[in-house]
């Protein structure tokens, strides 16, 4: 097989081993509150496929380690040993262990770091314990030489069994260079050969300072079906080797760069899987959309007036199979929040567990579909708020028995769609937000002169604000300095927001907003100049024109207004990208009042077009990126009209303020 | 694949055998057939120029077919072979065995 196909390969197996392990993951959990005893054996099948996988598509070390795992599954699998909570322990350990063995593998990393081989070693150690017999296995992991001598004898039915040591071989020169050397003294004659029986065998030299387990990974799935020995090639003949026996090292290296290239190549090609019924319904709309086109197609013969309220039938047809295939094909793109939420039942366990805390996860709405893109990152911002709300919300159980509270709290994520956006809720019953300490810590940081008079929601955004944080103390879980501002930033750059409602001991709901798709957004068409510009929706608060003494100019020539209380500036588009013929007294014009990255400002524009739906184009792709513009969208003359960035253009402001 | 007798004007009592593109295991019936009866010609001509797909049975078969014939006194040589056919003969060390060129498998 070529690399790219390999690679290609690699990427589906990567995928699946992935979901694998959630299985693996989510099954482990359900056996810790008492599940029954088949979920060991969905557990069992899980690591198997995986470390078939692994064998096969060049991750030897992954291999390896999930026989270890899967050993010891096979001997709870087996009654040799019950499943207990330590044993649970070091599965989810080892489950976080492959996890990153994938991130690496993508990232064309080594695959083995300190963690892994702690767990591995772990792993051992808990079957050496209670099987001695089985305390020196044959294969010694960890036993590294600088060359090895491999003899590999397959049985005359390995290859019937589907396996091919071609391929054993070639997996083997993943390694390292090899001299390969075919034993033919077996073979019979030819009338009395069954071609489907193996009657070769080989002696390999592997020129590699692997370990030993790496080359028994190889032959992991082969091991009942073929006579191996693996015995590092004595150092005697090795040593002597001068400078032409050296040369092959440098090759050997570069090999495993390329190979690693290949695995960064296929890495960034993410991929998604589509459920067959939409590919069918979208199949069917194309079909519906030929033929239409076939019955507008003999309109182009001849033209009857009389037929024309048929052509407006035809033409209405084709705009609505147009628009129901635009939504199909978006509909690839969305995938279930499931693959989101489950991450969170062991996070959750983890860190109750970590803090003492009594913590009831409730799941709604997995089914929920979302962008892809979407879906990725919304992951670390939700991280964040679970962490947060486990860590500083939910009370440790005596103080919820002395509120009244049962003493486990319960934090709920939910995902429903509301409008045309995605909204995503992670609430909690704890203690709420603490309304003082966020009014004091907003004083001493400058953000507020004092709390009198600020509404509940005022004082709720304050923890949003860049460099916020009230955590008492500081834990390893929450309060490392980056807080909530990170997750409205990260929320905000998927065209989202993030607000929070609380009640005093009754707990805070944190509410994220999404788009349903990054690849259309809802905005308002600005003008300026001669140019239009497109502001998302979701960014702008409102639109406001402003008296000619309304605007204040301040040290180092920056404008400010005065907006609901407090006093924002006023970024000028035509200056911020050029363009010409623009109004530029603040009167004429209108200012667009946006939020983005926490902060406001006005948008100073000529005035308002109307709102519409802009198709995204990437301007990275078809340009260059450029500060202050998330893209470009076509309008309806054809014209192109790009897409500001608020975030962006806040941030650009801001450093232009520091300058 | 293929076995056929040559026109008679030309190398006569030469047997060609052509390897077919998908040179696996479901294959080797067939191509074992041919190679038995080729044992019997003064000389055989293997073409595995249209080989893509191979495995060790394959190569297992055709080193035993040229052994025998080679210790038959018949002559086996090569027409051509694939890149993928050179490559998988020299993964298992078989190129000698089966004299196939050396730097196509590079």
């Amino acid at each position: 097989m070529s690399n790219a196909g390999l690679a290609q390969f690699q990427q589906v197996f990567i995928e699946e081993s992935l979901e694998g392990l959630d299985t693996m993951e989510s099954s482990l959990l359900a056996l810790d509150e008492g599940g029954d005893g088949e979920l060991v054996h969905t557990i069992f099948r899980a690591a198997h496929s995986i470390k078939g996988g692994a064998a096969t598509f060049g991750f030897p070390e992954m291999a390896s380690f999930t026989h270890e795992a899967e050993s010891l599954l096979d001997e709870v699998r087996g009654g040799k040993r019950a499943i207990d909570k330590p044993i649970i322990e070091l599965m989810l350990r080892s489950v976080d262990c492959l996890r990153g063995m994938f991130d690496r593998a993508r990232a064309g990393e080594p695959l083995n770091d300190a963690t892994s081989d702690g767990v591995r070693g772990e792993l051992a150690a808990m079957m050496g314990r209670e099987a001695p017999a089985q305390a020196g296995p044959a294969r010694r992991a960890g036993d590294q030489a600088g060359a090895w001598m491999i003899q590999f004898k397959p049985h005359a039915g390995m290859l019937a069994s589907g396996n091919d040591p071609l391929r054993l071989i070639r997996e083997l020169a993943g390694l390292g260079e090899l001299v390969v050397e075919a034993d033919l003294s077996r073979l019979p004659a030819l009338a009395r050969l069954d071609p489907s029986e193996c009657h070769l065998g080989w002696s390999i030299e592997l020129k590699a300072p692997v370990r030993r387990e790496d080359i028994a990974a190889v032959f992991d799935w082969v091991e009942d079906e073929c006579d191996l020995s693996i015995e590092p090639k004595p150092t005697a003949v090795v040593t002597p080797a001068p400078a032409p026996a050296a040369a092959p090292a440098p090759a050997n290296i570069a090999d495993a760069a390329a190979a690693r290239g290949t695995r960064e190549a296929s890495a960034e090609s993410s991929s998604v899987r589509v459920a067959i019924d939409k590919i069918d319904s979208m199949i069917n709309l194309v079909g519906e959309l030929v033929i239409t086109q076939a019955m507008l197609d003999t309109f182009r013969e001849e033209f009857d007036p009389s037929r024309l309220p048929l052509l407006q039938q035809g033409l209405t047809q084709l705009a609505r199979h147009a628009r129901e295939l635009q939504e199909s094909v978006m509909g690839i793109r969305m995938l279930p929040i499931a693959s989101v939420f489950n991450r969170f039942p062991r996070l959750v366990r983890d860190l109750s567990q970590k803090l003492g805390k009594q913590v009831k996860l409730d799941l709604h709405g997995e089914q929920t579909e979302l962008d892809k893109t979407v879906l990725e990152k919304i992951g670390d911002p939700m991280v964040h708020l679970v962490r947060n709300a486990i860590d500083h919300g939910l009370e440790v159980p005596e103080k919820r028995r002395a509120a009244g509270k049962h003493e486990m709290g319960t934090l709920k994520l939910d995902a429903f769609h509301r409008g045309g956006n995605i909204v995503v809720e992670v609430s909690d019953d704890g203690a709420g937000l603490n309304r003082e300490a966020i009014v004091r810590k907003a004083v001493e940081r400058g953000l507020i002169k004092s709390g009198d008079g600020l509404s509940d929601e005022a004082v709720g955004d304050l923890i949003f604000q860049p460099g916020f944080s009230t955590a008492e103390v500081t834990t390893d879980l929450s309060g490392r300095g980056v807080g909530m501002d990170v997750v409205r930033r990260n929320v905000s750059d998927l065209g989202g927001s993030v607000v929070v409602r609380s009640k005093p001991a009754q707990g805070s709901v944190f509410t994220i907003t999404l788009p349903l798709t990054l690849a259309i957004i809802d905005g308002l068409t600005a003008a300026v100049g001669e140019e239009r510009y497109i502001v998302p929706l979701v960014s702008i608060i409102e639109s406001v024109q402003l008296k000619p003494d309304a605007l204040k100019t301040v040290a180092g020539g920056g404008e400010l207004f005065r907006f609901r209380g407090e006093y924002l500036p006023v970024l000028r588009l035509h200056e911020l990208f050029g363009c010409e013929g623009a109004k530029r007294t603040i009167e004429d014009g209108l200012l667009i009042v946006v939020e983005g990255d926490g902060s406001r400002v006005g948008l100073f524009v000529d005035g308002l077009v109307g709102q519409q739906q802009a198709v995204v184009k990437s301007l990275e792709a078809n340009y260059r990126r450029v500060q202050g513009v998330s893209g470009a969208t076509i309008l309806a003359d054809g014209s192109v009209a790009l897409i500001v960035d608020i975030a962006g253009l806040v941030r650009l402001h801001g450093r232009r303020k520091a300058a | 694949m293929g076995k056929k007798k040559p026109e008679h004007d030309r190398q006569p009592e030469t047997v060609e055998i052509g390897l077919p593109v998908d040179c696996r295991m479901a294959a080797q019936a067939a191509l074992l057939s041919d190679l038995l009866g080729a044992l019997d010609a003064p000389a055989t001509q293997l073409d595995g120029r249209a080989v893509e797909r191979v495995d060790t049975a394959a190569l297992q078969l055709l080193t035993l077919f040229r052994r025998e014939a080679l210790s038959r006194g018949r002559a086996v040589s090569w027409l051509g072979a694939s890149t993928t056919l050179c490559e998988a003969a020299d993964t298992l060390g078989l190129v000698q065995a089966l004299d196939l060129p050396v730097a196509a498998a590079a």
